[in-house]
């Protein structure tokens, strides 16, 4: 008995104090990562959904919240019209994890105008596919208003052949944006505006 | 052994993956050019120097029915730790090597040091076996890494260095170019070996 208590002891504390190690590295490291993370994927990502240099557009971001999720979300503006939004959203269900993605929206024409990938650990070969231009381009010109859906399942989207789970998870992440831009569009303006003046 | 002895068998007499035969797993996948091979080498270099430190301090308190449990604990934390400081200050490297950082936990050179070297070693001397192996990995991956790119992109550190006619071995950066030139080095180094009349690990 007693050795069995020194073996829990043992490995609890070994556990407790690699897990405490580490929530200090991730605090003191979360700022620079994020800002990395702009940089290096977030800044390539809107260039190529709005054409602009991304020094002009990394600055003007909001972060909304909906049921705990935090979603970031990056507006352009022409004068105090809103003209177009890049929402970054988690997908549930890929096959390594969440597939984070962004989508950017013309608000004037109530159009996705493309869809980047941003992070995911998906399959090399396989689920990794989904970054590939031939999967994301079905995204252009998609209206709004409607959720998305694979064309399995009846809707519109061809998954990857060999990878259903991570053409699923972006789809749920796409549908995780339409429901933002359909529900909460008033919230996110008024966020937007606060941001302005 | 002496620290000498120690500081060099990781260079030749063990040098990993070849004179071990193990972590051959990062060295096939992530050599396709000698930056990521270097990344790759220098991660495992800093988690093997804290492993080995760690687990020599530990190794009268770790009860050795649950060792391996502690082991892999200890290893994890370190190299999600590395994971972190590679995104923050390498995002690049980070990006390239990708979902082989999280892997480093299961390099069995990792493991196998603790087990053969730290957990019965005093903590200096792990330190200096974990340097000794690390350096070798580092250089092993960087040497293939080279070959690799070398042969298959024609540039070095992303450096052209036969200019635009030369036509690379595109097979040399695919898998495939991975197992040849791994087996090739190999078969040099027991050639070689074999002529110095040193004995060989591998049968």
């Amino acid at each position: 008995m007693r050795e069995i208590s020194k073996l829990v002891l043992v490995l609890s504390l070994i556990c407790g104090i690699s897990a405490t190690a580490l929530t200090i590295v991730r605090i003191s490291l979360e700022e620079r990562i994020d800002m990395q993370n702009d940089f290096y994927v977030r800044g390539p990502a809107l260039e190529q959904l709005f054409k602009k240099p991304a020094n002009d557009l990394l600055k003007d971001k909001i972060v909304f919240t909906m049921d705990d999720i935090a979603y970031p979300i990056f507006y352009m503006t022409k004068g105090n019209e809103i003209t177009g939004l890049a929402i970054e959203a988690p997908g549930h269900g890929g096959y390594g994890g969440d597939v984070i993605i962004m989508i950017g929206i013309d608000t004037e024409a109530e159009k996705i105008i493309g869809l980047e990938i941003i992070q995911h650990s998906e399959t090399p070969g396989v689920g990794s596919n989904i970054e590939k231009v031939s999967f994301r381009k079905q995204w252009n010109n998609l209206l709004i208003n409607e959720l998305v859906e694979l064309r399995a399942r009846g809707g519109t989207i061809d998954a990857i052949s060999g990878a259903t789970y991570s053409s699923n998870a972006v789809v749920d992440g796409t549908n995780k944006v339409k429901i933002i831009i359909n529900e909460h569009l008033d919230e996110i303006e008024a966020l937007i505006q606060v941001n302005l003046n | 052994m002496s620290y000498k002895q120690v500081l060099l068998h990781g260079l030749w007499k063990d040098l990993p993956p070849f004179r071990l035969v193990l972590g051959l797993c990062p060295s096939l996948a992530v050599t396709s050019s000698i930056e990521n091979g270097m990344g790759m080498g220098l991660a495992v270099t800093f988690v093997l120097i804290f492993s080995n430190m760690m687990i020599s301090m530990l190794r009268n308190i770790i009860p050795d029915k649950v060792r391996i449990a502690c082991f892999i604990v200890l290893i994890a934390t370190l190299v999600v730790i590395v994971e972190m400081v590679m995104k923050a200050f390498f995002f690049p490297l980070s990006q390239q090597l990708g979902i082989y950082i999280p892997l480093i936990v299961v390099n069995c050179i990792i493991l196998g040091r603790a087990e053969a070297f730290a957990s019965r070693n005093p903590v200096l001397l792990s330190m200096a076996d974990g340097l000794s192996i690390g350096i070798g990995f580092t250089l092993s991956l960087s040497l293939v890494g080279s070959i690799r790119e070398i042969l298959g992109a024609g540039t070095w550190f992303g450096i052209s260095l036969f200019g635009s006619n030369f036509e690379p071995f595109e097979f040399m950066i695919k898998a495939p170019g991975a197992f040849l030139c791994l087996g090739i080095l190999l078969g040099l180094m027991n050639a070689y070996s074999r002529k110095r009349g040193e004995s060989i690990i591998q049968t």
